[in-house]
This record gives structure tokens, sequence and C-alpha cells, in this order.
């Protein structure tokens, strides 16, 4: 791995390869070497080519869901460890496909692909909070601005569509952007932002349509044109990060014209579904109804996947339950599920599963105790997150939380170990991946991390 | 004080509490558990209790406590009073049906009356516990004693230096202090026009044009201190300032012009605030007497009615947070319009996080659990107003809306042009419809009325056609004169202690506190009498002298502006997870200076930008970046990039389009109250065209100037003076709101055809960016693009990233390509060829002429760009592409 002063120094000629690349259409092999974006071959053999993370933002709650506690039925009512009394869960569990998963009846479509599952049952993380957790979960702390895991994804393994953003992350919420930022790795590895988000699981008109990326075509320059305009502001850009010697935000600026000149012709094909068949909309529940959103955005993530895109991000909001939970956690279990299990399916079809990681989670979870009789609060000491495809087992559970589902007991997965979990399946040594930064190497799991073997097929 | 915080267990609260099992007597005991116990498991049990864990419409009836809470509407039951019991109101199928799908047998329907009228008598009380702080006394003493941020800003000496010709001032001395300690040289100076391309963004958020620039640079030659200074002088008496400065202080407090969340109305008087924020600034109103206004402005001693208006728009501070009006239960949706506003106030001035004191103690600062209900019931003394006026046929709202609120009305005549006059029939008119809309409705149900789903779009129906009805009725007088709303807020009638609550959930109350403030920054006495809320002497005591945090906070987040990063980096949060200072002596001094100036903020951003350090250069330097990467100890000037208002204002200002004027409210106020959807201003409830966003308001502004005075009558706001009168609200005691299940859920359903402009965007608009609609989360691209602040938080510090959204922003968005063109007409006007041409615009863009290495590429560029136009057109069509490229490039948005 090389660091930014390094690949300052391969492009002292050019002042940063894209900005050099920026200079002529036609790139000569030495130039496209200097890519960062440039495949690049993993520690070891992979398991899975790509990432599709579906991110649950606000908590979905274990226990109603994939952590299958019979004693918090049991015990309904009693007082909780921690104060309050207990809830059981207002949805059934039952066995699920051959492996027999316990799967409540809150997701009624992806439960079906039990077999297809690993149910990390032990997730842990050290923020209570949403916004700290969910930097957590994306970065490995809350405290500092790190890398995001897509982030350091893309660093480590490059794209295979320099046409497309390497790392993107559909409509997600606003003021989150550091959570799908490059931090201190340069700014091309960063997350692209496609399409915003309201809160509360609303995904917003333009942000899933075929127009869904604002000012994604010029209307009156031809591409010629514009390439005859991008060479001069490109040059612009160069003298400058030639006077200033060392910019990383011009250099952010100079990589993202290159990105956003390929992205015109690209996007617009990649957001256009036209052609996708009545059926695949079905699986997808692309139908005007509550799953329509969500199944959009499932479906660009199948296409992103396709097309060679590293690591896409979906974000479902509102699963923060606090009250009315019986109606609200179904209500967003309801507008996720069938386009979820639409995914699966389909990346299954079209035999991408494999080589695809689709991990599923929030920042945390729930508490087994109730609050206000009808929700429950954060639990960050233990809850389930799952993957699926890319290299992990399928019908499988690992780990587990006490008998109300408190705390994870056995088998512990922190977000560290999380992450080098994820970083292993895609070939990277979470310790090797490293990237120096003011006089020190950094990591995604800083000095923590353990992979979890048992998960993987 | 502390003894008066820790006020053991009150068994005999309210008098609706007064019944506590022990109490019954034998009789009232068996009434309870033989004609009503058996009742409520068996017929409402099943839809609101905890057990059942199915909380319709946010009742629950487990408990005495949860009784009286109740739901959405109001209390279940009020002991002795049959009319504000809903409960009773429900069971006689009167605005409720319960139980839904039939009538209790009236001998039952007897027995609640009968309950009810004997004081409800009910042994299911919670048991009260007393919650027992972790933290001490003495480890709030010791917090008191240790912590820097708890200990009173010192002056303290200015360090001696080294290099004695370098510093200017003071500020020099503390930084270069540091420097010389880590073996490190203060960059040189930066070049004059780089100074005033700085000077002028930083302070009006506007570029220089090229004869200021000129004629500072020749001042500069013959001194830069003078150059400087007579620049600062003129840039703060400008009305620009207010407005950058303004803005910076609309980030902390989180402005917005709607609720957000998922049921998103508007506040279509939000822009009285932000009015009210840019005059503060440009007035130069002392800090403290902003922060006063801010908190407590409705209390302050007025003289005039202007005044009073004044003070009443700034507590729309308190009533402009987020709210998630599909909150069902009120009594909860009152709690977080509390914690925000706890939240609020802590954390913008004090950099405190109280807030995280709601559910048990802070996990890391000194504040217990009961600091966070002693300010509780500090803000729970007063109403908040933020919704729509409320007619005098009552309140209605929309069938989404669970939550609403009624307005202030302003002493002072200042409605919007736009406002609508009626006439006396069309006023009766409104009255008659809304009249015969209720009987229909109260028809229908008496005739037993449709059922379930019928029934509740009937409901639904009626609800939002009343809400329309209503706000429009409510925006006049009785002579059909618009009136001025303003959000904002009000005392109650008695303020009140609020109880501590158990894990911060409503039913769980303990023991009650006595109103106060964080005790980790207090010595002796609140002062709060029992008669006050205390609010008043909370806003005195965050903006007194000797808060150590206050003059601090703002110093610090003065300094980020100007420098780029704060002395605190984490510039909201100045507890133990903060970051420490940087330079700490350094804000002392700025802090003992900022109170010594009579809290003036012209003075402190003077102080600073009149150092050496402000004017240092940002030349890189490797070795000091491997020591410091962070720039933390200033050895240069970091590059900063603008934020979004500067970029868009800028584009404008250099193209000649800038319109200097500040337009009238805003296309919120235009739209009136209503939902936004998918970016759109829902229909306008106020009966006129709908918002017309994209060509300003001016337009009409002349229509209003001519109103007569408005009579106050007992309309008006509470003025203190005076003491206590009726607030400023429509009387409390209209109609009650009709319940209303929400239909569906709200996923992502309705959703709008695709478009690709959208109407909040306002591209065509040319006034100055701090005035475009602020609609949360639906923020005008232009401002998302470049990391405007999420109007939902508390954003002291904006993110600044680089995106290939901001490269197809520039290359594409209609406003860029508006404004590049208008530049090009502009330069060609006085310029005829095409170097001159191109010299003219690197001047008016960057401050500076081409280098030779730029000529040869903009030569390069005419030469080869074909303009996709006419011959004749050509040369202009290929001017405005090389505009827009020198807009779109790296440069134009730095600031060096």
């Amino acid at each position: 791995m090389f660091s930014r002063r390094q690949m300052l120094q391969s492009a002292s000629a050019g002042f940063g390869y894209l900005a050099f690349a920026g200079l002529s259409s036609a790139q000569t092999a030495d130039e496209a070497a200097r890519d960062p974006l440039a495949t690049k071959k993993p520690h070891f053999e992979p398991r899975a080519k790509r990432v599709i993370f579906l991110c649950m933002g606000g908590g979905p709650s274990h226990v109603d869901s994939f952590d299958y506690k019979p004693a918090l039925n049991r015990d309904h009512g009693k007082p909780g460890k921690y104060g309050g009394s207990l809830l059981k869960s207002p949805w059934a569990f039952r066995k699920r496909g051959q492996s027999g998963l316990w799967i409540s009846d809150l997701f009624p479509e992806v439960c079906k692909l039990a077999d297809d599952l690993t149910l990390i049952r032990s997730m842990q993380c050290d923020q209570p909070v949403h916004a700290g957790a969910m930097t957590q979960i994306h970065t490995g702390t809350a405290q500092f601005i790190r890398p995001s895991l897509g982030a350091w994804t893309l660093y480590g393994l490059g794209t295979e569509n320099d046409s497309l953003p390497g790392f993107v992350s559909l409509a997600p919420p606003s003021g989150s952007s550091r959570n799908y930022g490059s931090a201190f790795l340069p700014a091309i590895f960063g997350g692209t932002k496609i399409g915003r988000a309201s809160r509360g699981g609303q995904q917003r008109s333009r942000a899933s349509s075929s127009e869904s990326v604002p000012d994604i075509r010029n209307r009156s320059l031809t591409a010629q044109q514009q390439r005859t305009q991008l060479d001069l502001i490109q040059a612009l850009n160069r003298e400058k990060i030639r006077r200033d010697k060392y910019q990383p935000g011009v250099e952010g600026i100079i990589e993202s014209y290159e990105l956003a000149f390929r992205m015109q012709d690209a996007m617009p094909a990649l957001m256009d579904t036209s052609e996708e068949t009545a059926s695949t909309l079905d699986m997808y529940g692309i139908n005007g109804g509550p799953t329509d959103g969500f199944g959009k955005q499932c479906l660009l993530a199948r296409r992103f996947a396709e097309t060679g895109v590293r690591f896409i991000e979906v974000t479902h909001q509102g699963w923060d339950q606090h009250a009315n939970l019986s109606v609200d956690h179904k209500v967003r279990a309801e507008g996720c599920d069938l386009p979820i299990a639409g995914l699966l399916k389909d990346l299954k079809q079209r035999d991408m599963l494999k080589d695809t990681l689709v991990i599923w989670g929030g920042e945390f979870g729930r508490t087994p105790a109730a609050q206000g009789g009808d929700g429950r609060n954060h639990n960050n000491r233990g809850y389930t997150t799952w993957m699926a495809g890319g290299g992990v087992k399928g019908g499988f559970s690992y780990g587990a939380t006490d008998e109300h589902g408190y705390e994870a007991v056995e088998n512990k997965c922190h977000i560290h170990d999380w992450h080098a979990t994820i970083l292993h399946l895609l070939g990277l040594d979470h310790e090797q991946l490293t990237y120096r930064y003011a006089g020190r190497d950094f990591r995604l799991t800083d000095i923590h991390g353990n992979v979890a073997k048992d998960i993987l097929a | 004080m502390s003894d008066i915080r820790f006020i053991l267990v009150l068994p005999i609260v309210l008098g609706a509490m007064s019944a506590r099992a022990d109490e019954l007597s034998r009789e009232q005991l068996s009434f309870f558990e033989t004609k009503i116990r058996p009742v409520l498991i068996r017929e409402c049990y099943g839809c609101h209790s905890n057990k059942s864990g199915n909380v319709r419409g946010g009742l629950r009836l487990d408990t005495k406590q949860l009784m009286l809470i109740g739901g959405a509407t109001g209390p279940a039951i009020v002991p002795g009073d049959l009319e504000e019991s809903w409960l009773y109101n429900a069971i006689t199928h009167q605005d409720y049906v319960m139980p839904p799908k039939r009538k209790l047998p009236q001998s039952v329907i007897d027995d609640f009356r009968m309950w009810i009228e004997m004081g409800a008598p009910d042994p299911r009380v919670n048991t009260i516990t007393k919650i027992n702080s972790k933290i001490t006394r003495n480890d709030i003493q010791q917090a008191k004693e240790s912590f820097w941020a708890y200990q009173k800003p010192v002056k303290n000496t200015p360090p001696a230096v080294e290099d004695t010709s370098w510093p200017r001032s003071d500020v020099d001395r503390f930084v270069l202090a540091k420097l010389e300690q880590a073996v490190l040289k203060p960059a040189a100076d930066a070049e004059a026009w780089k100074v005033l391309r700085r000077l002028t963004f930083d302070l009006v958020g506007l570029p220089p044009t090229p004869e200021q620039i000129k004629s500072f640079t020749t001042a500069w030659q013959r001194s830069p201190e003078r150059a400087i200074t007579s620049v600062v002088d003129r840039l703060l008496k400008t009305d620009q300032y207010g407005e950058r400065w303004g803005r910076h202080w609309l980030d902390v407090a989180r402005y917005g012009e709607s609720t957000g969340r998922e049921v998103n109305m508007t506040y279509p008087q939000a822009w009285r605030f932000r009015n009210y924020v840019v005059d503060s600034f440009n007035d130069d109103k002392p800090f403290d007497r902003f922060i006063q206004e801010q908190v407590a402005g409705d209390l302050l001693p007025v003289k005039t009615d202007e005044q009073w208006s004044e003070n009443l728009i700034a507590t729309t501070f308190l009533a402009i947070g987020s709210k998630n009006l599909n909150e069902q239960n009120r009594v909860q949706f009152a709690a977080d319009v509390i914690d925000e506003q706890i939240d609020a106030t802590t954390r913008v001035f004090m950099g405190m996080s109280v807030a995280c004191a709601r559910c048990h103690d802070h996990k890391f600062d000194a504040i217990p659990q009961a600091d966070y209900y002693a300010m509780a019931g500090i803000f729970q003394s007063m109403q908040t107003y933020f919704g729509n006026p409320q007619s005098e046929l009552g309140s209605y709202s929309g069938a989404q809306e669970k939550q609403s609120s009624t307005l202030l009305i302003l002493p002072t005549d200042d409605a919007n042009p736009f406002d609508v006059t009626m006439t006396r029939s069309e006023i009766q008119e409104i009255k008659d419809e809304m009249i015969s809309k209720r009987r229909e409705m109260a028809q229908s149900r008496r005739s037993g009325g449709r059922s379930g789903a019928n029934a509740q779009r009937e409901r639904a129906l009626f609800q939002n056609s009343m809400a329309k009805l209503s706000a429009k009725l409510a925006s006049v007088d009785e002579n059909g004169k618009p009136l001025s709303f303003s959000m904002g807020v009000q005392e109650r009638d008695e303020p009140s202690n609020a109880k501590i609550l158990v894990r911060g959930e409503i039913d769980q109350s303990a023991q009650t506190v006595a109103r106060g403030f964080p005790q980790v920054i207090t010595n002796g006495s609140t002062g709060i009498r029992s008669n006050s809320s205390g609010r008043l002497e909370l806003a005195r005591w965050i903006g007194s002298d000797d808060n150590p945090l206050t003059a601090r906070v703002m110093v610090n987040r003065i300094w980020q502006h100007l420098l780029g990063k704060g002395i605190v980096t984490s510039t909201e949060n100045f507890g133990k997870t903060g970051q420490m200072p940087s330079h700490p002596e350094l804000l002392d001094h700025l802090a003992v200076q900022f109170v010594k100036s009579g809290w003036s903020v012209k003075s402190v951003i003077r102080e600073i930008v009149t150092s050496r350090v402000y004017r240092m250069s940002t030349t890189f330097n490797e070795g000091y970046h491997e020591d410091d990467p962070d720039n933390a100890l200033v050895w240069r000037a970091n590059p900063r990039r603008l934020d979004a208002e500067a970029i868009r204002d800028a584009m404008l200002s250099i193209s000649g389009e800038l319109d200097l004027e500040r337009p009238r409210a805003s296309v919120v106020a235009q739209a009136g109250y209503t939902r936004v959807q998918n970016g759109q201003l829902g229909s306008p409830n106020r009966g006129m065209g709908g918002a017309r966003p994209g060509n300003g308001q001016q337009s009409d502004r002349s229509s209003g100037n001519s109103r007569p005075e408005f009579n106050g009558g007992n309309l008006q706001g509470n003025r203190p003076q005076q003491g206590r009168r009726r607030p400023g609200q429509f009387q409390q005691n209209g109609q009650r709101r009709f319940p209303g299940r929400r239909p569906g859920g709200p996923t992502g359903a309705q959703r709008g055809s695709s478009r690709t402009q959208h109407p909040l965007d306002m591209e065509n608009a040319k006034f100055r960016s701090v005035y475009l609609p602020i609609v949360r989360d639906e923020e005008p691209r232009s401002l998302d693009v470049f990391d405007f602040a999420d109007s939902s938080s508390i954003i002291g510090t904006r993110e600044s990233s680089n995106t290939a959204n901001q490269s197809l922003f520039m290359m594409n968005n209609p406003f860029v390509i508006q404004q590049s063109e208008a530049l090009a007409q502009r330069i060609r006007k006085s310029n005829s060829s095409s170097t001159a041409q191109v010299q003219q615009a690197f001047l008016l863009i960057y401050g500076r002429p081409p280098s030779t290495g730029e000529r040869a590429a903009t030569s390069a560029f005419i030469r080869n760009f074909v303009a996709p136009t006419s011959l004749s057109e050509r040369g202009l069509a290929t001017l405005a592409v090389l505009c827009q490229s020198l807009f779109a490039s790296a440069e134009f948005r730095y600031i060096d």
C-alpha cells in the first residue's frame, strides 16, 4: 500500500494521476498504473468481490427479528436486568428453512431465505447513541474522523468500473457524510452520495428515478465541448496544486471532476431501469406500494454491483422505536423485507451472490425491556446483524446473547471483529491494510479485530 | 443551593395525585375492584396497555398515572371532571367511539360516571421511587475545581516571545509562544490581495471587487495594519456583515422553516427569527443581551411595542427545533420538546450536553439527572408556540398531525404584503361553513355513522378541511385585516417543578426537583423565586460575566470562522469528551476581552483579523506537517473551502446579478402552514395562489404599506412590564381536536413523479443565500451540495467535502450556467479583446490576473472550443463557458 506522500511523488510529473489523465482522453499504460482506483491484488484469495451494505438506521430490534428469546416471552412483565419490565416480542418466531434458523414474522420474505444467511447474534459496539454508533459501524470509531469501511475497501481493492464511483451510498441521511467519507485517505476513495433521504425512511422522489442524480447532464454542451471545458478546469486546478504543493482538497476536486465527467454517461444508463422485466420489478416490490422506494434502491444496488462498483451502501431509516414498536417496526419492516429478499434472490439467479457479500444491520439493537409499554431503548451490548453470499455460510447462526437478549455472551463480535471479517472475506488482512498519515500507520480496526472464522463457508 | 435541589419524594404533589392506595376507603376500593377494573381489563387493555404491548393512540390505561397522562388528545381521566375525561367521552360515543364495535351497557357507563365524579379513586398507583444519583456533591465540587472549562477565564499576561518583531497583538504573542516552544516558525504574511479576499469573504461572505483590491494593495504597501483596519471598519458597517455572521448563528440555532421528521409541516413565521438574527449581528447587539432575548425575550421589560415584538420573535429560538408531530402521546411530545430546548440552550450557548442526563446521570460530565429535571422545570413552566393560529371556532389541525400549537400575535403590525385581507362577509362565510361542517359531522356520528375505514376517512377529510378554514379565519382580525404572527414562547400561569423520570419515561416519575441550573457551573443560589419560572434568571445567568463557559464558547466559534478551526475543535462540547483547547490562555484572553468589550462580537472579530496570525499565508511545510498534521499550533493559515452561501453569493456578486435587498419573508411564509412532501410546499391553507418560488417576492412589496394600526386587544403577547396578562395566543378553551388515526404507514408510499426541477431550489432567485427557504430535509440544492448545515441539528462546524456531486453542479446546474452567461455579458461590455476579457475574468473571479500558464491554457481553450451557437454569438458563448470554468475550478471555492 502506498502513502499520500508516495502518491504525490509518483504523481509529481502530472500532479495527481487523474489531473494528468484529464489532459488527454487517451491514457498511457504507465499512467493507468498510477490510477489509485485501478484494480489491486488483494492480500489473499478473496471470497467476495464486492459488498452491498443494507444499513438499517435507528437500530432495529434483534429480539423482535433475528434473535429468538423464548425466555423473554416467558418472563414478560418481570423486571429487566437494568430496570423496566421485560417486553415479549409482538411477533412470533418460527424455525425457517432446512437449517431451522429461528426468525420472526417481522421479516416474512427474508426468512424464506434463511438458508442463505449467517446470523451474527453477538454483535457489540461501544456507543449507545445513534450518531456515535452509526459512525462506529462505518469507521470503527466515533471519537475521530476516520475513513469509512467502504473507503478502506476501495483503497484496498480499487474498482472495476472507472466510469462510476467505486463506493456509492444511496440516499444517505443528511449530515452523515463522515460515515461514507474518506477522512485522511485520498478523497477519491470516499463514498459518492446518490440521491438523498429524508428522515423516517422516506426516500425522496428525486432519489429514486432515472433523473435522481441532479445535474447529471448539460443541456447545451456536447461531450466534446464539455471535455474541452473540463481540460481548462483541470489545467487551472493543476496549476493550483502545483502552487500549493499539498492540498488534499484540490486533489479531491481534480479527481471528482474526472469522475463526474464519466458519470454523465454511465449514470443515466445505470439509473434507467426501464429494461428490467416486470417480474424483476415485482421481486423487489417496485409497484408503487410501500416497498417501492426501497425496492428501487435495492435494484440499483444490484445494478451498481453488476457494473463493478466495489462497495454499495443502501440506507433504510426509521428503526428507532422508543414507542409504538408494534406498529412502526412493522411498517419499517414492510418497507424493506420484500426488497431485501428480492435483492438476494436476484443476485442468486444471476449467480452473483457467490461473490457479492450482502450485509444487513443497524448501529445497535434494542433492549429486551420495555420503554413506555410499546417501545424499546437502544442496546449496544448485544444485537444481531446478518451476512449473505460472498463466502459466508448459509443457514448459520454465530454467537449468542444472554437469555433475554441484553448482552452478547458467546462468540462476541465487536464492530472491530465485524470489520476484520468483512475485509477478510474481501481478501484483505485488516492488519496489513494500513495507510500512513501524519507519521503513523492507521487501519480500520485500530489495534483490535479478530476474524470470525466460524462463519466462513 | 444543593439542599433545595434534593427535595425528597413528595407524597402529595397535585390534587389529582392525592388519592393514594392507602388512603382509599374500603368502599372506594371495592367500587373500583368490582365495577371499574374488570371493565378496563375486559374492554380496554387489549388495545391500551403495557401488558398487551398495544398502545393505540399513545394511550395506556394500566395505572392511575397513565390514565392521568392519557393519549394523543388529553388525559383519559380527570378526577371529578366528566367533561375533561376523554375516557368518558369515548365510552359515551361523543368524539371517540369506544369500544369501537359496540356501546357499553348504560349501567357500566353509569358506573364510570360515578367513579369519575367521586374522584376516580384508583389503587393502581406506581410506587414512587427516589433516584439516587451516582454523581455525588463531592464529584461535582471536584469537577468544579479541577476541570478547565468550569474555571472562570482569567486574564493571562501574554507570554514573552523570542521573535519580538513578529507579533502585532496579544493574540499573536499567544500563538507565537506555542510555535516557538515547538520550534516552528509562523508562515510569512500572505500577499495583500489574498488577505483582502480572506477578509471580505470572512466578514461579509462576498468577494472583493478588482477596484477594492487595487486600492487595498496600494494602502498595504504603505501600512498593512492601517490597510486592514480601514477595510475592517468599512466591512463591519455593511448589512452584508450581519447576513454572513447571522447565518453562522442560524447554523447553531438549528434554523429551519419546518418541523422536519415524518410529518414535515412548515413554520411560516420562522423567517422573522432569521431577520432578527441578521439584524442583531448588524447592530452588534451585546451578545449577553442577545442570549437573554432568545431564552427569555418574552420576560424582558420593554419600553416600546417594537422592542416587545423583537423580544417575542427572539424566543423563536426555543420554538424552532425539529418536532415529531407524529408522536401520539401529547405528554411524551411535550417532554420531547422540552428535551430539545434544554439541549439547544445548553449546547449552543455553553457547550454543555445537559440533555445527555435525561434518562440517567451524565456518563462523563458531572451532571446528575436531577440537573436535567431542574432545567426541565423551567421549560415546562412555559408554553411553546410553533404551529398555526387558532381561530375563534377552535383549533383544528390536519389528520396527519398528531400534535399542534397556536402562534403568538405580535403587538406591532408587520403583516406580509401577500397576506390576505378579508371582508366581513367573507369571514362570516367561513364561519358558516365551519359551523355547518361541524353540524354535519355531529349528525353523521349521531346517526351511527359510518364504520371502520369509512369513518376514519370521513373524519380525516373533516379535519383537513376544518384545519384549512380555521387557519384562514385565524389569519385576520375581526375586521378582516391580516394579523402578524410569530413563533415563540410564553410563561404558563403557574411555574412548576419537574419530577425526575426514571429512564426518562413519562409514567415513571421519581422525586421532584427544584427549578435550577446545572450545579457544576453555578455558585450559590440561582435566585429563582417560587413565583417565577426561573427562565429569566437562566437567561441572565447564561449571559453573565461570571459564567465560565458562555464567552469561551462564543469566542471559540468566532475564531473557528476566521481561522478555519476552533481553539476547541469540538465547538459544541466543552465537556470531558470534548477536545482540549489547543491554546487555553488565548481562549481565555479572547473570552475576557469579549466580556470587557460589553460582549461585542464585532470587537472580537476585529481583534482577531487585525492580528498577524490572521494574515499568515497557507504556505505548506512538509516537516511541520509531519509534526503537526492538523495545524493545531497554527504554523500557517488553513486553506478553507468556501461555504455554500459564499459560493453562491460570490457567483451572483461577480456576475453583477446579486440583489442586496432583503426579500420580504420567505416562500414558506407565502405558502402558509402546510405539509411539505417530495420537495413541494403542499397546497396552501390560505386560499391564495400558493408559493411561487423562483422569482423572488419583492414584486408585490409595495402593496401592504398602508395598513391601519393594529389594535392589540386581549390577543397580544404578555407584556412583562405590566405584570401578568393573558398571553398572546388565542384562548386555549376552543373546540377539542378530533383524534385521528394515521392512515397507513409512512414509508415511501406517496411518491410523486420525478422532476429534475425542485421548486424549493429557487434557481432563479438573485438575493443572498441566507434568504433562501430552509425547509428541513428539503434544503436548496445550491446549498446542500456544498455541505450546508443540517437544519435539524445544532451545527457549529460544517463538513467540508469535495465530491463528484459538486462537480456535476458546477458543470451542469442552470444557476451556474446563468451566472456564467451574465458574467460573460458583463465582461464583454467593457472589454473587446479576448486577452482583456480573460484578464478581467480572472480579476473578478480570483482577484488576480492569470499566470503565464493560465494564459496559455485559456488561449488553448478559446482556440479549441467550438461554441454551440451561431458564429456571431460564438465569442460570447465561449466566454461564458470560460467564466464557468473559472467558477468551477478549485481556486474559486478556496480561501487561501
